[in-house]
């Protein structure tokens, strides 16, 4: 009750600001439009791990020195970087996620999901750029220190893994993280294959009850807040990261 | 460098390497006894890196015998063979190279935790040791950019004897000093050799040379041109290039020497 009560205060008060925010009102809109915060922080929760994981996966491929294993990462990312992130995620939904279909003997035994195909395509979009932006780190590790690491008896991958990663990934976190904070934004193609993260719900709002602008200053407010969660915490890890007397 | 094989640690045999077209080592021959310091001196660019490198199986000669340690070197087909050997091998470079982002007790407890596998407390333990040696335990918890070139070069020999290496190669580990920090890493090499421990140096500081060595080696053009107790090499040798090159950097020619390698 107590919670109605904070809910009609709000609406009313926002009413006298001119501003329609009824449908906080209704329990179905409402709830809609709850979900779609919740479905947009659990994508971008999911998919920032992704596109760091595979950001390094790719990283690596690509300063492998091999070439079955740089090749076809070097012609995703390609790919990826030059094409908008709705169409591979039109071309991933409508085209392989159909073809996995008839693979499994039709859509009832496809478990894919229109919410995984968001995290997979954004997720490699943006992994596709931290794996530029971890590879030009590794590529900056000089070449005196990778001999004297293996000098002592380290693999390539020992020296990836305890030399060139801690320092790419400190030298790439800037680019990392803005890779993020456009991680973020893009979870919003979602809505073209609706998955019913903030913006869908917002749609389905305002086309209801035509308070477009009352949607917007929330939609805006709200990924504004998320990235500036994002940076910050992208500044703490620069600060917890940073090497005493070393100029990165 | 005695006639006997039994004791030898180290045994190079008519060893060439070119890199592309480039011949570097025209038909090395060496000989180092077990506990031995053998200095390696010469012209710029006579191939002193390249042998270390080979003892190291860092580089693979086209053609010769290397035997290090009991193991046939050039017949080490695959890297994790040579990986096996490098852990038994130490070597220290001229750019100290220790690793940025860790402490200098990290930097030293990493690789025989990681790659050897060695128990972490006693690692711990013997890095600490090794930190006493080297004179820079108060030194434990800093990070390489916060030590002086002469500092980071200590830490990189106790590094390296971390892994507890059969034999250490040092590659002109004091070239990047300055001269006032030489001093301290020079003592530490010279405790070290006292200790017993087999060493190899590549180094330009004769006098350090003459007196810790039990051979000393004059390389140039790839080949070794003459070797022999320090005495013998330093100061009774017939070869005029020898003559040269030692008179050069120990005397007043030094400036015109350096110019002369290029440094
Ligand atoms: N990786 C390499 N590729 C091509 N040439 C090399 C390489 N390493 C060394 N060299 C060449 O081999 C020769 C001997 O080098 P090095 O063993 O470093 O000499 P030193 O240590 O006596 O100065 C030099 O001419 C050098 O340019
Ligand atoms: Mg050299």
């Amino acid at each position: 009750m107590q919670d109605m009560n904070l809910t009609g205060l709000f609406i009313d008060m926002m009413g006298r600001l001119g501003l329609n925010y009824e449908f906080l009102a209704t329990g179905y809109e409402a709830q809609i439009w709850r979900d779609g915060f919740i479905t947009t922080l659990y994508l971008v929760a999911v998919t920032i791990p992704v596109s760091l994981i595979v950001g390094l996966i790719f990283a690596a491929c690509l300063t492998s020195g091999r070439l079955w294993l740089s090749a076809p990462v070097r012609a995703f990312v390609e790919l990826t970087r030059n094409t908008p992130t709705l169409v591979q995620l039109m071309f991933s939904f409508l085209v392989l996620n159909t073809v996995v279909s008839n693979m499994l003997g039709g859509a009832q035994n496809n478990p894919l999901s229109p919410f995984f195909w968001v995290v997979a395509v954004v997720g490699l979009h943006v992994a596709a750029l931290h794996a530029e932006a971890i590879r030009g780190g590794i590529e900056a590790v000089p070449s005196s220190m990778i001999e004297a690491a293996r000098g002592m008896g380290f693999s390539q991958f020992e020296i990836l893994r305890y030399v060139q990663i801690p320092l790419a990934f400190r030298s790439s976190l800037p680019a990392i993280v803005n890779g993020l904070i456009s991680l973020v934004k893009s979870t919003t193609v979602g809505n073209a294959i609706a998955v019913s993260e903030i913006t869908y719900a917002s749609i389905m709002v305002w086309t209801q009850r035509d308070n477009v602008v009352e949607m917007m200053i929330v939609l805006l407010a709200f990924f504004s807040l998320i990235n500036f969660v994002v940076a910050r915490i992208g500044q703490w890890v620069e600060r917890r990261l940073a090497i005493p007397g070393y100029g990165l | 460098m005695s006639a006997s094989t039994d004791s030898a640690i180290v045994k190079l045999e008519n060893v060439h390497l070119s890199f592309g077209q480039t011949q570097v080592l025209k038909g090395i021959d060496l000989t180092i006894n077990k506990g031995d310091a053998v200095s390696i001196i010469g012209p710029s660019g006579s191939g002193k890196s390249t042998i270390l490198r080979c003892i190291n199986a860092l580089v693979t000669p086209q053609s010769g015998k290397i035997t290090v340690a009991g193991t046939r070197v050039d017949q080490l087909t695959k890297e994790s063979e040579r990986i096996q050997l490098r852990k038994r091998v130490g070597i220290v470079f001229q750019q100290y190279n220790l690793f940025p982002h860790l402490t200098v007790l990290d930097n030293i407890v990493l690789a025989p935790t990681r790659i050897l596998g060695a128990d972490k407390t006693a690692t711990v333990k013997l890095a600490r040791e090794l930190l006493e040696k080297v004179r820079l335990s108060e030194k434990a918890d800093a990070y390489p950019g916060q030590l002086s070139g002469g500092q980071q070069q200590r830490v990189a020999i106790a590094r390296a004897l971390a892994m507890k290496p059969e034999l250490v190669l040092f590659d002109e580990v004091t070239s990047a000093l300055d001269p006032e920090t030489v001093g301290e890493v020079l003592w530490v090499i010279r405790d070290l050799i006292r200790d017993g421990m087999t060493s190899i140096l590549v180094t330009h500081e004769m006098r350090f040379a003459e007196e810790i060595s039990d051979t000393v080696v004059f390389t140039e053009n790839g080949k070794i041109v003459d070797y022999g107790p320090p005495q013998q090499i330093f100061h009774s040798t017939d070869n005029p290039r020898i003559r040269q090159f030692v008179g050069g950097l120990s005397g007043g020619g030094r400036g015109a020497v350096r110019d002369g390698e290029g440094i």
